[in-house]
């Protein structure tokens, strides 16, 4: 703590006065801890919305995350707050709860964001939040008994239910409440098992006609514990592959360098600059698999299901697909990083590697004019897209939206170049937005991501090319059994393919994290579809859906 | 003054058969070679040339392990969806359940009898020829309706729905359109209209390219084109069906057999689609140009209505599908201006000229 002994109006070096912050926070702070990331103000559960309001009025505009756990004495929720305009301007809101009582204020009313990580956190951890609109389980069952993720939870108990309980979703169409008890309207359940839900996604939809006058995401189908599993698992090799299972379009390597980039911040492993190298390439790699995949279904589901455009996209995608089994034995479930570094080097020879990438970004100019021939310059394409599923600005920060989602709608946040790791602040690109907010504008900003990577990747690899054989360091040197120090606490995130992937780490002193909380951007950017598709055609909404570009696996995980 | 019912009284001559008997033996005789030639069509489309089609746009390869280029496929698919389990939900309305289906091959089938396919394979030929076309193949969206709505599943009404009324909006211009051909033939008996097509409109030396009312008004052949890929529901307009939005539209609840008169009707409507284009605007049987004559019209017959057919497969690749509302705009707004301004300047043209 090299801190404590200068002024106490200085600033951190990301430039953010904790103590100015602390005083506007005024008698809602009862207290401050110092995360790895950021320092964290112990608010009173009773102001939860001033605190979150001032901070918000002090420019923390993005609710990036919402952590709920127990301790031995307490419940406590930690609210992730950074900015939109400067991502590495962090700080986290501590609502500690007794353990016999565990509710407080909601934050709801301040980030809308907040609706979905609240429920989640009532879901698993078993936290109440007074005042929260809709409060109800949002990953399990509806008729699921205690919250798993709780210290007093009977994981041997059977979860039994009645058939009264387990009746037919569709009983509750007569039940459905609208304004003035309106009969023009009707209930339709959209999925879990429909053609262009990109998964097992289920939408309570009322149609009035075939206008959307409600929709409400069901999820949770894809739920498997993925928290849980890595809270028993050990940081240095057991949790790894996880990562790879939540978005897995494929953007795996990406996912893995969520967690890499966490506990190497959290057990302070510096990792050597050839083994960034590596990383850069091939997250840059997934990001164009994932993306052209993202691009593939958007035709699918505008097209029809004999879209040309589709195959063509998945035709390249295998192209990248196989330079990654070159490089990582697997074609979707890499488990290629380590902590420290990358598991192994390229392949040999080396030359026929970097050939065939090369071939491959050299082809990318004349895909991307392909595709934009055969979708996105076409005029009824044009008709179906541009100016449907319309996202603001302001609601998208309200939703705490990332990634292509959030820039198409001109929000210029890509925590590549605003909280930078790996190599990117190295190298030439830019970052891609567009004013539109629409499904068009979210379709273009993917296509325009593709050629940012090819320029990306081709950077690295005259990077690569010229490295002297002797220093080709691909790992540090990291313990056998790695145990961080006890009662550390980390939010880390990368820019996933779909947005801002974060992750929560605390550490007990043990090989394995007491809480591990995974922030999937898919899970925030789907929360905000009702405002996007409300009013319009249900062909839009199948459009929106396909242009928010989710992965079930990364919402429910 | 030609037969009314040029392939029966052929067949009855044949067999030397006169009076009411002959016309009878005949009459079914002729009907099982038409209905064989189409069915041969939709058999060879549905669970074969559609799929290699398909996979031809988007850089694949498609069936073809079964028999020689996978033309087995056919006989593998129809055993398959014949022996699936026939489903009946619970709830659904039962005789129009069962007769949905039955009315959308019924529709495009008894549609086929007046088209003539050239070497006098043509089974009627009644007065009002094009008036009977249109109608029958009409009646197919009863159909539609009938089994979408009898079907209890709200994706089925939807549907429905969706179905009506496209069928409304694009219906008027292609009766319209179709009536700017009956205006230049100057009959609705099908035989006329394809005899008119067969004069000469123009020669570049030994070569003289016929009169095909396609070539004489390409404006009402484009017209008619779309209106028909709505009639038919194929992209962009396969809005009934729409998988992407309704499941399967009116067809979700459907399998087995049922499900095999709705895809089979489908494709017997598209090939009568076709057959309506090839008859009213590409000159029947009728060869392009008089020096290939010598090729029996039943060839060229079949070579154009599977022209149309390769055509809509490939809108089916390429172009997106327009939006509920967007399709009735162009309906309504778009394509019924235009059909009445080509019925109006072709009948301008037409009076001028003759």
């Amino acid at each position: 703590m090299s801190m404590q002994d200068e002024p106490e109006s200085e600033t951190t070096e990301e430039g953010v006065d904790y103590d100015a912050l602390e005083s506007a926070l005024g008698d809602a702070v009862v207290g401050r801890e110092t995360h790895k990331n950021a320092e964290a103000f112990v608010v009173r559960g009773d102001r939860v919305t001033d605190a979150l309001s001032t901070l918000k009025a002090q420019g923390f505009d993005h609710l990036a995350s919402l952590t709920g756990q127990d301790y031995e004495d307490r419940y406590e929720s930690i609210y992730h707050l950074r900015q939109y305009d400067d991502a590495q301007k962090e700080v986290s809101v501590i609502v500690p709860t007794p353990r016999d009582d565990p509710s407080h204020e909601s934050a709801t009313e301040v980030f809308s964001t907040a609706n979905w990580h609240e429920r989640e956190a009532y879901d698993l951890v078993g936290i109440n939040y007074d005042d929260h609109p809709d409060l109800k389980r949002i990953l399990l069952p509806q008729s699921w008994t205690g919250h798993p993720l709780s210290k007093d939870y009977d994981q041997d108990k059977p979860q039994i239910v009645t058939l009264e309980k387990h009746k037919n979703p569709i009983e509750e169409d007569m039940e459905i409440e609208k304004p003035g008890d309106d009969l023009d309207t009707m209930f339709l359940n959209i999925g879990p098992h429909h053609p262009a839900t990109h998964g097992v996604l289920h939408l309570k939809t009322v149609l009035d006609g075939e206008q959307v006058a409600d929709v409400e995401p069901d999820i949770g189908y894809l739920h498997r514990c993925q928290e849980q599993m890595c809270e028993k698992s050990t940081f240095r090799h057991q949790i790894m592959p996880y990562p790879d299972r939540w978005d897995y379009t494929p953007a795996g390597i990406i996912n893995e360098w969520a967690y890499a980039r966490t506990a190497e911040e959290l057990a302070d492993i510096e990792v050597p600059e050839y083994a960034q190298v590596i990383r850069t390439m091939a997250a840059e790699l997934n990001r164009i698999s994932a993306h052209l995949l993202a691009v593939a279904t958007f035709g699918l589901d505008i097209v029809g299901d004999f879209a040309a455009v589709f195959m063509y996209a998945m035709r390249d995608r295998d192209i990248v697909m196989d330079i990654l089994e070159d490089l990582t034995g697997q074609r979707m479930m890499y488990n290629y990083f380590r902590l420290g570094g990358v598991v192994w080097d390229l392949p040999e020879p080396r030359d026929e590697f970097f050939e065939k990438i090369r071939q491959f970004l050299e082809a990318v100019p004349e895909k991307t004019d392909e595709y934009h021939n055969v979708l996105s310059q076409n005029e009824l394409f044009q008709m179906r897209t541009v100016n449907t599923g319309y996202l603001a600005p302001e609601v998208a920060k309200d939703y705490g939206a990332t990634g292509p989602v959030a820039r198409a709608s001109g929000v210029d946040y890509d925590l590549r170049r605003d909280d930078p790791y790996g190599i990117y602040d190295e190298l030439d690109w830019e970052v891609v937005t567009r004013e539109g907010g629409d499904n068009y504008a979210r379709l273009m900003v993917r296509m325009r991501e593709v050629e940012e990577s090819a320029r990306i990747i081709e950077q690295c690899i005259e990077m690569l090319e010229d490295w002297p054989e002797d220093e080709r360091e691909i790992q540090s040197n990291v313990p056998r059994s790695l145990k961080p120090d006890p009662g550390q606490e980390i939010y880390k995130a990368v820019e996933g393919a779909k947005g801002e992937l974060g992750i929560y780490i605390r550490t007990d002193g043990t090989d394995k994290p007491a809480r591990f909380k995974v922030r999937g951007p898919s899970f925030v950017n789907l929360s905000a579809l009702k405002e996007m598709s409300e009013g319009e055609l249900i062909s839009d909404l199948v459009a929106t859906i396909g242009s928010l570009d989710i992965v079930l696996a990364e919402v429910d995980r | 003054m030609a037969s009314s019912a040029p392939l029966v009284d052929h067949i009855s001559g044949l067999l030397n058969l006169e009076g009411l008997l002959g016309e009878v033996v005949a009459g079914i005789l002729g009907s099982v070679l038409v209905a064989v030639i189409v069915l041969l069509f939709a058999a060879i489309a549905g669970p074969y040339m559609k799929r290699k089609l398909t996979a031809a746009f988007t850089d694949r390869i498609a069936v073809d392990r079964v028999g020689p280029y996978g033309i087995l496929t056919i006989a593998v698919d129809a055993i398959r969806l014949l022996t699936k389990e026939r489903i009946v939900p619970e709830n659904v309305d039962r005789p129009a359940w069962d007769i949905g289906p039955m009315l959308v091959v019924i529709s495009a089938t008894m549609g086929f009898a007046v088209i003539p396919f050239g070497n006098g394979i043509h089974l009627a030929d009644p007065q009002v020829g094009v008036v009977y076309l249109f109608a029958v193949s009409s009646i197919a969206s009863l159909g539609i309706v009938s089994g979408a709505y009898a079907s209890n599943n709200k994706y089925s009404m939807l549907g429905g729905l969706r179905g009506v009324s496209q069928n409304i909006a694009y219906e008027i211009p292609l009766v319209l359109t179709g009536a700017s051909a009956v205006l230049f033939a100057g009959s609705l008996r099908i035989s006329d209209i394809v005899a008119a097509q067969s004069a000469t409109l123009f020669s570049i030396g030994p070569v003289s390219v016929p009169a095909w009312f396609g070539f004489v008004n390409p404006f009402a052949f484009a017209l008619f084109m779309v209106a028909n890929m709505a009639e038919i529901g194929r992209n962009p307009f396969d809005l009934p069906e729409a998988p992407n939005d309704l499941v399967a539209g009116y067809q979700t609840e459907y399998s087995s057999v049922y499900f095999v008169l709705f895809y089979l009707g489908e494709f017997l409507h598209i090939f009568l689609g076709a057959g309506i284009i090839t008859t009213l605007f590409l000159g029947g049987p009728t060869a392009p140009v008089s020096a290939l004559s010598f090729i029996p019209g039943i060839v060229w017959f079949i070579a154009k209505v599977w022209g149309v057919f390769f055509f809509t497969q490939w809108a089916r690749s390429g172009v997106p599908r327009v939006r509920p509302d967007q399709l009735l705009d162009i309906g309504w707004k778009g394509m019924l201006g235009l059909a009445f301004v080509n019925l109006f300047l072709t009948a301008v043209l037409i009076g001028v000229i003759v």
